[in-house]
Formats: structure tokens, sequence, C-alpha cells
């Protein structure tokens, strides 16, 4: 219980320290990543584009793409058909099947 | 009376009903479980795009997410109306159909019709529609963009829907479309909210496309739960149908058991007066 509360808190120091940004991505039925990541890869109609902490608030319209979700850990590529970025203060949500 | 073979067939068949009526019965309540589930997931999304969309205020009115340079709007109300595939649906449709000639007037309406039920009920009464689509077999990502891309020709449009209240209960309900995207909001609302503009965020391609696309989003999560909503409804309604088939069913089978049993001592009775009278007779024989 200890460990769980220092993880959670270590991910809060990250976020604060612009390491990491809270990423959420999914559709009204399903969850594709919850969690937090280094970087965000994905493109609009005018090209591809990352997303990186510290990014400008931001609101795009989502193209066909493999958007890739990078963390510490891993890189997850999730094949889209469209969808919505929206990025606040560290922290980006992608709304997809919309 | 009939013979106690004949009466064992016939309990052994109702005694089959009763398992299946059981069995629907189940899968109606399994079904319910799950939509009422998906409904509440796809309302959390909603509210989120929603909280988005109400930052920006790009415009006062809910546009249905229509262009600037679209084509002139056909100066009519469309009527959506939601029913049923097939015919298990109790009496849900006919009230829909009630709810919609009520209102109906071929200068005025246009009608597109989800569910086969529906599209021949309109028929038999010699009413035509627009359109007619089948009613999604699954419940998940239902493709509606054909109807939000109908709904955007027209000045206003209306949904009669199926609501569910309680599992013995559902009602039917008619909603303008941009009542139905707001009232779903209305709980998400927050006047304190941030203003999101082109002077807080960068927007690509620009802010009244994004206001656009969220509005086209929202009118499509909408109306997705709107029939969602009615296939609840519906699941509701076979769950009480079969609920009964099965009370009657049990019911048929124990007074099915009782004629049997009925029957037997019938049968053994019958036997037992003729071995009396057998013995009285032999009795009688010997006596003389």
């Amino acid at each position: 219980m200890g460990d769980e509360k220092q993880v959670e808190n270590n991910a809060v120091d990250n976020i604060e320290k612009g390491v990491n940004m809270a990423v959420k991505v999914y559709s009204p039925y399903k969850v594709y990543f919850d969690g937090l990541a280094l970087s965000v890869s994905a493109a609009s109609k005018t090209g591809n584009f990352d997303i990186l902490p510290k990014h400008h608030n931001f609101i795009t319209l989502l193209a066909p793409c493999d958007l890739v979700v990078r963390t510490d850990k891993e890189e997850q590529v999730i094949p889209i058909s469209g969808g919505i970025m929206h990025v606040k203060a560290d922290d980006l949500v992608v709304f997809l099947d919309v | 009376m009939k013979r106690p073979s004949e009466l064992a067939h016939e309990e052994a068949s109702m005694a089959t009903l009763v398992e299946l009526t059981s069995a629907f019965e189940g899968i109606a309540s399994m079904k319910i479980a799950q939509t009422k589930n998906q409904v509440l997931e796809s309302t959390k999304f909603f509210d989120r795009l929603w909280k988005i969309y109400s930052q920006m205020r790009v415009d006062s009115l809910f546009t249905f997410g229509r262009d600037v340079d679209e084509k002139p709007l056909i100066d009519k109300e469309l009527f959506i109306m939601i029913t049923a595939e097939g015919g298990f649906s109790g009496d849900i449709d006919q009230k829909i159909l009630k709810l919609v000639l009520e209102e109906y007037d071929a200068e005025k309406h246009d009608i597109i019709v989800i569910g086969h039920h529906g599209a021949i009920q309109l028929s038999q009464r010699g009413i035509g529609f627009k359109k007619y689509y089948k009613l999604p077999a699954k419940d998940q990502n239902i493709n509606v963009v054909p109807i939000v891309r109908e709904v955007q020709q027209y000045k206003a449009a209306s949904l009669f829907y199926a609501e569910y209240i309680s599992l013995m209960s559902q009602d039917v309900k008619k909603i303008s479309l941009a009542s139905a995207v707001k009232s779903r909001a209305a709980a998400g609302e927050d006047d304190d909210a941030e203003v999101i503009s082109e002077e807080t965020y960068i927007f690509e391609p620009d802010s009244f496309a994004v206001a656009a696309h969220l509005e086209r989003s929202m009118m499509q999560i909408s109306i997705s739960q709107l029939i969602l909503s009615s296939k609840l409804a519906q699941y509701a309604s076979r769950f009480k149908a079969m609920t009964a088939s099965h009370q009657r069913a049990d019911e048929s089978r124990n007074d099915l058991h009782m004629e049997f049993n009925r029957s037997r001592r019938a049968i053994k009775d019958q036997r037992l007066k003729e071995i009396i009278t057998g013995i009285k007779k032999s009795t009688a024989g010997a006596g003389n």
C-alpha cells in the first residue's frame, strides 16, 4: 500500500518536473491508454506532429494515422481512423470514434 | 379425461418451455445490465467532450455541426422513429407510432425509421417514410453518421424513442435533437470553467471547424445513446414478456402435473372398483 502511494507521488513529481504528461486515449466504450507518457505522436490534416510535456494548450482534429504513445518503458502504437486531441497543462486526452 | 401417458408427455413439453423462458429471461436480464453500463460509460465520455465545447463558446446556438457554406436547409422537421427490429418489443412500437401520428403532417414532416418493425407498421398505415435503417444488432460503436448527415439537411429534427424507466416500466418519448444534446450535457455544466479561445489555445485547423466537429460528435453520441436507450427498453419489455410467459408455463406445468396425478388416481380407483366388484361377485357366488 505504501509503495503504491510512493509510485503515485513520483508520478505527480514527474509531471511537475515536466518529464511526463498524463495521457488518456479512449472511445465511448473502450480505453486504449491511460497513464503517464513521455511523448505522443499523431497526424492532423496538415501533417505529423509530436506532443511533449510543457506543450502549449492545443486542440486538433486528428487524421487517420498510427497514434504513438511513448512511455519510459514501452512504445504503444494505436491505429486510429480519426479523433479529437485536447492538450492542456500536461494533460493530454484523445477522443476516438468521434 | 386424458390418459396419464399423454399428460406426462405434455408435462415434459411444458417443462422444456419453462426452461426456455427462464433462459430467455436470463439473457434479457444480462443484456439490460450490459447496456446500462455502456450508456453510463458513453455519458462520461460525452460529458468531457461537452465541457470542451461549452468552454469554446464559438456560437451560442447549437448548429448541428453544419458547415457555413452548406446548401439551403429543407424547411421541414425530420422525425426519427427508433423501433424494434422484430416483433418482440411488446406494445412499445405501437405507442411510438401513436406518438408520431399525433403530430405528423406530410407537408411539414419527413420520417426516418430505425428498426424494421416500425417500417412495417408505417407501411401498413400507408404512411411513406424517407429512409429506413436497420436497428444495429451490436450495442457498441453504432454508426449513426448517415443519420447525422440527414439531420444536417433539415431545419429541425426530433427523435421518438422508448425510454427505460425500470425493469417493469418503459415509456415512449419525443425529444428535439438539440435538446437531447443539451440535456445530456446539463449535468456537466460549469459556469466557472475557463474560456477556450484562439488567444489561449492553438487550434488545428481552426476553432470553427473544431466546434462543428464537436457538435457532430456529440450529436452522434446522443443519437447512439437514444438508440441504446430504446434497445434497453426493448430488452426490458422482452424480459417482462418472458417473466410472464415463464410464470404461465410454470403454472401450466403444475396444472398438468395435478391432472396427471388425478388421472393416475382415477385409473387406480377404477381398477380397485373392478377388483372389489369381482370379489363381491365371487363371494356372493361362493355363498350360493
